[in-house]
């Protein structure tokens, strides 16, 4: 009976000690308040998280299945730097739909978070098929049994938990709305960069960082025809052709090094192209030097005049109003469409120079799906200097300043309000002024 | 059968049988999933290699080995274990002995089963708990049943004194049997959240905290004194011991998650409990250290005390490190990095791995009756593991190291990736270097069973307990 007492009450205090802290810390901080179904957005507008719609939701499946969470945290510390490598740092409300949670505990890759718009589904299907082909120092695991057989085109074709990985990685991050746009400022996307005299003799330099980030993509030669390419919709650039689409120079001028500066360090929005802001500046500009190499233009010809940016127009209803009237003129809805959904009557038979088919942009998703960036200043520009190579033509001998703001405030018009980018004029001149 | 052999089928407080068949398997586990480790590890640099098949990808495989690791190899070995030591603690045999036999077939299934499920791409998402939840089902009851058969085994005892390895035994098995169903069938479908994330927490270090440190200490606690025939230091200082364990261990869970959006004020409890853990760990190295104290040339002659030893100084060096990147300040640099990879290693492989090794050396020959096979392969096996895996353990912590600093210097992601490349090499070399300790081990354990040459009389004692000095 002794014995009993004793191991009893041992037994007694092991189970109670434990109870008190799977209470405590596991199911008071869960009891004690309400469950936060909200997220506070960049513009601090409290909103509420979003669930995973059916196919996401079958995607984190394919997520846990595959083992991606032993290598791929999901949630950004507010220490070491990670919010100006990844984004903001993780909120509670970001999680109220994750069951179980994939937080994860080892970053053997990068933290994927913040992962969902980085890049287009293209990337994503390219990658999960082989991840050297697109980054070859990569470690990750290929994954050819998410597809099956090629198409017309030798693409490979994703099965159905490939489209649904892909979209649940889409959908990471963006319970915090449209972020990004503040985010690629912050990286420094839009400074103004200034060519450093250090890097002009930088072409050896600058091949090594091509063969480590670009050549899956672009080619060795520049081709634009690198083992990835199959896969992408949008074609990457050719360099030996020296056409470029995001300049500050006139149409059918080549681009600044600065230019190319801000597209490698902002990516391209919607296409394969990521945001290279981790890669150090030097490193930057020397591949820079390298792309020069590819086309002759860069040796024969210098870049024309940049284009001012003047101070934004007021956004008032009757500059919107103005500048419906100018979409019409201009014809703008020839091929983005009357309701700017990119769905205009020619926009199926558009080509760019190389012919491959090109979608006109669709402005209903608002600035952080603007290839040329978030700000209204990006799209001026655009009108300006045209996207050399697409069809999408300058504008600078038809509308005058205060049009082009005009047009401008009405494509803003098609998309959410909070997506846009919109600078203080100190901040604008201190990145676009002149 | 000859006189030598089952010298402990006709004991009486042991089923010589039943401990022979646990421990048969335990050996095997021990084999094959640190191996399924090497694997994983070879990918870091041959990422192509084996990866074209879904089954054998690394994410299918890395739980396997954690999983293996954890419920296979060490907790086989351990029950094995345990149907030796309680009987001898508890002066009477194991209530339900026949049950034993049944739930080594169930634990087996649900090894074989969830290492099926999850190459199969059925797993949970709760890391340490990956198995499928029908792998679990067969575990689980398998683990109350042992349970139980310990609890009741410890109630009706013979023996007044109920010594401290008997305290973590029963320990670890209730804590983990409440545990268990928690973070297999609560966890993975119904708390959402960062919830889910402290739960888990919680979760994962019950299994690390409630169950395999418990476990790895009531069998120290009980082969240590054997092994170098001292009474044990202080039986009171190994109770300081459990009871800041019992009281501290399971709050710590939650500095898996510092800096995370789980409620900043339970990550302060963690941190605070996790340096609280510095008290047993204390307790229990004095006490394995001063029970050391005037027999230290049974180092020489012993091979229990060889791995005993090995693994409490790991034991002092990992548990250091775990309550150290428990700091906020220090898991800045730390999280994320191979130096928790380092840690989890140092304690589940180099401490309580290496004492079920210690524990299989003292009990084996005694089931079977026959002397060791061969003391070269056992030294062998010793020093394969001590250059190995201090090798890994060092490699591992200054990847950690290295690469939280590269990160802090906000090092291009892929460019720390290939940092990391030659550091990932030596440690697989270190891997298959333990590996061939523990294959050698294998070699050694299976000839000292079928090969007939007798256990000296000398080393025959029945019914020891290790007495305490006070």
């Amino acid at each position: 009976m002794q014995n009993k007492r004793i191991d009893t009450f041992i037994m007694g205090m092991a189970i109670v000690f434990m109870g008190a802290a799977v209470f405590i810390m596991g199911l008071l901080p869960w009891l004690g308040r309400a469950h936060a179904m909200t997220v506070v957005t960049m513009d601090g507008k409290v909103v509420p998280a979003q669930p995973y719609t059916a196919l996401e939701a079958k995607g984190r499946k394919v997520y846990i299945r595959e083992g991606c969470w032993y290598c791929h945290s999901q949630y950004v510390r507010p220490v070491t730097g990670e919010d100006r490598r990844w984004g903001p740092p993780s909120q509670e409300g970001e999680y109220a739909y994750d069951v179980p949670h994939m937080f994860g505990t080892r970053r053997i890759g990068p933290d994927l978070t913040r992962e969902g718009g980085r890049v287009a589904d293209d990337w994503h299907f390219a990658h999960h098929f082989n991840p050297r082909m697109v980054v070859p120092d990569s470690i990750m695991p290929q994954f050819p049994w998410l597809y099956n057989g090629v198409d017309a085109n030798g693409r490979p074709v994703p099965t159905e938990d490939a489209v649904a990985l892909v979209a649940y990685i889409q959908k990471l991050g963006s319970n915090l709305g449209p972020w990004r746009k503040n985010f690629l400022y912050i990286s420094g996307g839009s400074a103004i960069p200034v060519v450093p005299a250090a890097v002009q003799d930088g072409v050896e330099e600058g091949k090594k960082v091509f063969m480590r980030r670009c050549v899956g993509c672009h080619g060795e030669t520049g081709d634009g025809k690198g083992p990835v390419a199959v896969f992408l919709a949008t074609k990457p650039r050719i360099f030996k052709d020296g056409i470029f689409k995001f300049r500050s120079t006139p149409s059918g001028s080549i681009p600044t090094d600065g230019d190319l500066y801000r597209t490698i360090t902002m990516g391209v929005r919607g296409t394969a192209m990521p945001n290279w802001h981790e890669l150090t500046e030097e490193d930057r500009w020397f591949v820079i030097q390298y792309i020069k190499t590819f086309s002759d233009r860069f040796k024969e010809e210098t870049p024309g005049d940049v284009i001012v940016i003047p101070p934004e127009a007021p956004n008032t209803p009757e500059s919107v109003s103005r500048g419906k009237g100018l979409y019409d003129q201009m014809k703008c809805a020839e091929c983005h469409g009357v309701d700017g959904t990119g769905n205009g009557p020619s926009a199926s038979t558009l080509r760019d120079n190389w012919g491959n088919p090109v979608a006109p942009r669709n402005f209903t998703h608002g600035g952080t799906d603007m290839k040329s960036g978030p700000a209204p200043q990006d799209m001026y520009k655009a009108f300006s200097t045209g996207l050399d190579g697409t069809p999408m033509p300058s504008y600078a001998d038809f509308l005058n300043p205060d049009q082009r703001w005009d047009l401008v405030h009405y494509v803003m018009s098609f998309g959410p309000p909070d997506t846009y980018l919109i600078l203080s004029p100190q901040q604008a001149g201190d990145s676009y002024g002149h | 059968m000859a006189a030598s052999h089952g010298l402990l089928e006709n004991e009486p407080l042991v089923n010589g049988k039943l401990v022979k068949q646990w421990l048969f398997w335990g050996i095997l586990w021990t084999m094959i999933f640190p191996l399924v480790g090497v694997i994983v590890s070879i990918k870091f640099n041959y990422p192509d290699w084996l990866g074209r098949t879904s089954w054998l990808t690394w994410g299918r495989i890395r739980p396997m080995h954690v999983n293996g690791v954890i419920f296979g190899a060490f907790s086989t070995t351990f029950f094995g274990l345990v149907f030796y030591m309680v009987p001898k603690l508890t002066g009477i045999r194991m209530v339900g002995e026949k049950m034993g036999f049944w739930c080594l077939w169930l634990w087996n299934i649900g090894v074989v089963l969830g290492s099926y499920s999850l190459m199969a791409g059925y797993q949970k998402g709760i890391e340490a708990g990956d198995y499928a939840l029908w792998a679990d089902v067969p575990l689980i009851i398998a683990f109350i049943v042992l349970t139980y058969m310990v609890i009741a085994t410890i109630v009706q005892r013979k023996e007044k004194l109920l010594y401290v390895s008997l305290y973590y035994t029963a320990g670890a098995m209730v804590w983990t049997a409440i545990n268990f169903p928690i973070g297999n069938i609560l966890l993975p479908y119904w708390v959402p959240g960062v919830n889910n994330a402290a739960l888990h927490g919680l979760y994962i270090h019950y299994i690390v905290g409630l169950w395999i440190t418990p476990a790895g200490l009531a069998l120290i606690y009980f082969f240590l004194p054997l092994a170098c025939k001292n009474p044990l230091y202080s039986h009171k200082l190994s109770l300081v011991g459990f009871w800041s364990i019992a009281l501290f261990y399971p709050f710590v869970g939650i500095h898996h998650y510092l800096y995370s959006p789980i409620p900043n004020w339970t990550q302060t409890i963690a941190i605070v409990t996790s340096m609280m853990l510095i008290i047993p760990v204390w307790t229990v190295t004095q006490n394995f250290f001063g029970t050391m104290m005037g027999n230290w040339k049974s180092l020489q002659e012993s091979f229990v005390a060889k791995f005993c030893i090995m693994g409490s100084i790991f034991y002092f060096l990992g548990c250091f490190q775990g309550s150290t990147e428990a700091l906020r300040g220090m898991q800045q640099l730390t999280h994320f990095t191979d130096f928790v990879i380092s840690h989890s290693h140092l304690t589940i492989f180099g401490t309580f791995v290496v004492w079920t090794m210690a524990g299989t050396y003292y009990v084996w020959p005694r089931v079977t009756g026959h002397a060791l096979w061969s003391k070269t392969l056992a030294t062998w096996h010793f020093w394969l593991i001590v250059v190995s895996f201090s090798t890994m353990a060092g490699v591992l912590t200054l990847m950690g190291l290295l690469q939280g600093t590269m990160w802090m210097d906000s090092v291009e992601f892929v460019d720390t990736v290939v940092a990391m490349k030659p550091y990932w090499f030596i440690r697989t070399l270190s891997g298959i270097g333990m590996d061939i300790g523990i294959l050698l081990f294998m070699i050694n354990m299976y000839m000292t069973a079928v090969e007939p040459s007798p256990l000296p009389e000398m080393e025959r004692e029945k019914g020891f307990v290790p007495v305490a000095a006070d």
